[in-house]
């Protein structure tokens, strides 16, 4: 089970909500972070959100579970540990 | 103990010093194109030890009470060294950009118009802005004084949250951890930060 965890500030919703659109994938609230949880690969498509490269490459502020393997202009992908 | 242990006491930058070797070219950037007002400036003769120079510390106001100082010394040859840098460090070429750039002075200022008026100010001048970025949170001009130190000035395009500040001190304190440990990474700051989250999290709940 992969957890990563994004702050909440108005920049990075739509990190979160496009995460939340593969299946499977849960977006939950813990604090002030959004929480995404998925038991297989999380991949986000960065050109989905919309983030320009400042936001896009500091969006995540925690990781449980898994690894990142892939965080370029493209996209964001986390597999499980 | 006193009732001032533990308190944030300190009030911005009273000054933050420089040396120089071109007074004339450092007044005409900061006072005559920056216009950053003259505050307060020393002459100092015969001060300090025998082979100490004679020296000017001279002061510009960069708002907020906040003073950028420079030191010309009289007779001191400046340094020849080649490579990337200012007249206080220099780096040799193999050095990389980002890494000399790292050490800047950023000037805040309030709005789109105050940057676009240091903007044109510096763009009429002989140190024009070399770069301007805008990304969603900041907007920032950059140039280097002549000197040699790379000076920013730069807005916020929305105030810092509370929940920024949060995620700062978990940042900093996972780093503080794991930066004590051998080739640490960024995975390694990620994954404490993430237990830090759930630690803390409790003591949010309560307070939200």
């Amino acid at each position: 089970m992969s957890r990563l965890y994004v702050l909440d500030v108005p920049e990075n919703t739509s990190v979160a909500k496009v995460a939340g659109q593969s299946d499977g994938v849960q977006v939950d609230k813990l604090g002030p972070y959004f929480v995404i949880e998925y038991d297989g690969p999380i991949v986000i498509d960065r050109r989905a959100t919309g983030c320009r490269h400042a936001v896009w490459y500091s969006c995540v502020a925690g990781l449980a579970g898994g690894r990142i393997v892939q965080w370029d202009k493209n996209a964001l992908r986390v597999d499980p540990r | 103990m006193n009732d001032l242990a533990g308190r944030h006491l300190a009030r911005g930058v009273d000054h933050a010093a420089f040396p120089t070797f071109d007074p004339v070219g450092t007044v005409r950037f900061y006072r005559d194109v920056l216009g950053f007002p003259v505050v307060h400036s020393i002459c100092a003769a015969g001060w300090g030890p025998d082979d100490h120079p004679d020296f000017i510390h001279f002061f510009f106001d960069i708002g907020n009470d906040d003073r950028l100082a420079f030191f010309y010394y009289f007779g001191l040859p400046r340094p020849t060294s080649d490579g990337k840098g200012d007249v206080y460090a220099r780096f040799d070429d193999s050095t990389p950009d980002w890494f000399v750039r790292s050490r800047h002075l950023a000037i805040h200022v309030d709005s789109e118009d105050a940057l676009t008026e240091y903007r044109r100010r510096l763009d009429l001048s002989e140190w024009p802005v070399e770069m301007q970025i805008q990304h969603e949170t900041i907007e920032s001009i950059y140039t280097h004084d002549p000197n040699g130190y790379m000076v920013e000035i730069t807005r916020a395009l929305r105030p810092v949250t509370p929940q920024e500040d949060l995620d700062a001190n978990l940042t900093i304190d996972a780093l503080v951890d794991i930066a004590q440990r051998e080739g640490h990474t960024m995975d390694d700051l990620l994954t404490r930060k993430a237990e830090l989250i759930v630690e803390r999290a409790p003591s949010w709940e309560v307070r939200v």
